[in-house]
């Protein structure tokens, strides 16, 4: 007896965006086959259209009432599709940069562009994935094209370096995911998330150790997708060795679509287990990483590696907003009623959730633009005779660029100063927002120890400003290659660091609402 | 009761065999050796998987990993004609950090399964859930009924899979 499964409509609306990246990321790869001409510019212009239809599709699905699709192994919320659009903009930018880039280099390919919108599709497909098979093949839509995207200019030993090193880190800890998943399922039977929760409490008395070890190998496989100390080691190398623009996308999406995942798994697989486990687990991550991103970062003088050292830091900063949904003061409030009222996590979410998926989503938008500006702004100042050697992202390259090109060294200074955190930038207000949810959780200790931490790493952002503006450009100092996609997406994120930093307007409105998650 | 016997015996056979032959492949110094007990950690693999009643993950196991894609392995081994001089082991206090982990792992996860109760897990008693289980039939069957999203996006995959593959494999662009 076969049971014909039934879907309607409504069922494709959360995979919707990733059906547009995949669809044209498709017709990209077959342009290559058929194509005539030399210029390839409109590669770039469709995969952008492509991305701003996708976030278009997101954002319509980001005001629907959140509920559960595709017989379950998908969802639709807020959350996710928040998360959708903020990728499809952050590739849209990565796109842009990556034009000009490619051009300067003799080395646009339509595939160059296909693979970044199968990599974003795979992020938009992750957030939403609802169970772990799912979970585990998005998860790896996502990263096989990174790894292929990290590997796609091999010039000098860097490169190739990075992709393998990439490729066989990352091979290793989605092994050990799945391993954690596959003792989750042998504990409970389940794979659906939801399922797994509602089994998870007697498996737990059954036995916990194994209960205990599936969950910690599923967020040893997270931790590592999102850079958290002590699964960071391959961060700096990877993101020095990728091509700047996929960096910039690696920093951003791979990123943002990671924590999504892990904050959605993380609220269904604490069903049962002591409260305080995963508070302690999550803020003993977040101390770690907020203090190791930004001590490591400091005595760099290589530009691009010590923006691969501030994104260990920033990922930190979300930790401790992922710390905030599990601490135990609202643990034990039942409030917050969402759209799905009978259901596991019923009860679990303290009711300062709201202000953290706030916080969490605006430091993830807000970290887009800007980590995209400031990887961009480095790609265009690259050149391409040091491709070799080891000095291109030097602090030195950056000595009077506000001689050379007030606009860029203004952008670029817009930019660091709101990964420091300094108003009026975005990265002041996500920060602000964060930590508030934070010490509205009662993680007082932690965010001062985050806000301490953010003052230790306002000094590596201004460094490179004092370069900028304060230091006479070296005799050999060449002005950054001019294309007018680069310039359109370093305008487009300087505009959207300062101005979204001024004039939040509704978005922070739209991040609050209640029924943010499924199953909230 | 005989049965159980002899279930028992195998799985210990499969169990360990499998695992010698694992260290073969990352102890062997020899590529060519490496893989072929690649070969017969899949084939030994596929044993457990029968005696867990998936027979066609088995087959498959057999004939897609022990056949087309060691034969793969082989000839991209031949064609690079590897010296046997591997990389001499260094120990650095990363590495020796490293190792430390995976001991540590690896203790925590017997400690796991030794504490794990003897009697049978209590959703495998389930009939409903037993019947038919492992063969072609009703693999199929759920596949293109209940699983069709994880179905469809296996398709995605091995398409990014492919073209990640041929931009890497371009000798330079």
């Amino acid at each position: 007896m076969i049971v014909t499964p039934v879907f309607t409509l409504n069922d494709f609306l959360p995979v919707m965006p990733a059906a547009v990246l995949v669809v044209a990321a498709i017709v990209l790869m077959l342009s290559e086959v058929f194509l005539v001409s030399a210029t390839r510019t409109y590669q770039a212009m469709l995969a952008t259209l492509a991305t701003v239809v996708a976030g278009g599709v997101a954002v319509h699905n980001a005001f629907e009432p959140a509920r559960a699709a595709l017989q379950g192994y998908a969802v639709l919320d807020p959350f996710s599709s928040w998360m959708t659009a903020m990728v499809c903009l952050g590739t849209g930018l990565a796109v842009l940069l990556s034009s000009g880039f490619l051009k300067h280099r003799n080395a646009e390919r339509g595939e160059f562009y296909a693979l970044m919108l199968f990599a974003a599709a795979g992020m938009s497909l992750l957030a939403l994935s609802a169970e772990f098979i799912t979970l585990f093949i998005n998860l790896e839509v996502m990263s096989i094209a990174t790894y292929a995207l990290t590997a796609f200019l091999r010039r000098g030993p860097r490169p190739s370096e990075a992709g393998f090193k990439y490729f066989i880190l990352g091979a290793f800890s989605a092994a050990l995911l799945l391993y954690g998943a596959a003792l989750l399922y042998g504990a409970t039977g389940a794979t659906k998330l939801i399922e797994v929760s509602a089994a998870l409490p007697a498996a737990f008395i059954a036995s916990p150790g194994l209960v205990y070890a599936g969950l910690g190998l599923v967020l040893a496989g997270f931790a590592f997708k999102v850079a958290a100390v002590p699964f960071h080691m391959w961060t700096p190398d990877v993101y020095e060795g990728a091509p700047t623009p996929v960096t910039a996308l690696m920093s951003a999406g791979v990123k943002a679509a990671a924590f999504i995942a892990l904050v959605r798994t993380s609220l269904f697989l604490v069903k049962g287990i002591p409260p305080e486990m995963p508070f302690y687990l999550f803020s003993g991550m977040a101390l770690l990483t907020m203090i190791g991103g930004n001590l490591l970062a400091l005595p760099q003088r290589n530009v691009k590696r010590m923006l691969a050292y501030s994104s260990i830091a920033h990922a930190g900063y979300l930790l401790l907003g992922v710390a905030a949904l599990f601490a135990p003061q609202g643990a034990a409030t039942t409030t917050d009623v969402g759209v799905f009222s009978a259901t596991p996590l019923m009860g679990l979410v303290p009711n300062v959730s709201s202000g953290v998926y706030k916080g969490i989503l605006f430091y993830l938008l807000g970290y887009t633009v800007t980590s995209l500006g400031a990887f961009g702004t480095i790609s265009a100042l690259e050149r391409r005779e040091d491709e070799t050697r080891g000095n291109t992202w030097d602090l030195e390259r950056f000595a009077g660029l506000a001689q050379r090109r007030p606009g860029w060294a203004l952008a670029m200074a817009a930019f660091m100063l709101s990964l420091g955190g300094v108003p009026p930038t975005v990265g002041f207000l996500g920060k602000l927002f964060l930590f508030s949810a934070a010490v509205d959780a009662g993680l007082l200790g932690l965010a001062a120890v985050g806000i301490l931490s953010s003052v230790v790493g306002v000094y590596f952002y201004l460094r490179v400003v004092v370069y900028m503006f304060m230091r006479p450009a070296p005799a050999d100092a060449t002005t950054p290659v001019r294309h007018w996609t680069t310039e359109l997406a370093l305008i487009t994120s300087a505009v959207a660091v300062v101005g979204l930093g001024i004039v939040p307007g509704p978005i922070t409105e739209w991040f609050g609402r209640l029924g943010m998650i499924f199953g909230h | 009761m005989t049965s159980a016997i002899v279930e028992q015996v195998l799985f210990w056979v499969f169990a360990i065999s499998t695992i010698g032959a694992a260290c073969g492949v990352i102890f062997a110094r020899n590529p060519i050796a490496s893989a072929m007990s690649l070969v017969a950690t899949f084939f030994f693999l596929a044993g457990i998987y029968i005696l867990l009643w998936a027979h066609t993950i088995a087959a498959l196991q057999v004939l897609v990993y022990a056949g087309a894609i060691m034969v793969l392995f082989l000839f991209v081994i031949m064609l690079l004609s590897l010296s046997d001089h591997g990389p001499v082991m260094t120990f650095s206090p990363t590495r020796i950090a490293g190792g430390a982990a995976v001991v540590g792992l690896f203790v925590a996860l017997v400690a796991v399964f030794r504490r794990l109760p003897v009697t049978e897990l209590a959703w495998t008693t389930d009939a409903a859930k037993m019947k038919d289980f492992g063969s072609i039939k009703h693999l199929g069957e759920i596949m293109y009924t209940q699983w069709l999203f994880p179905f469809e996006a296996v398709s995605l995959l091995l398409l990014v899979a492919i073209l990640g593959a041929v931009v890497v494999a371009k000798p330079r662009i």
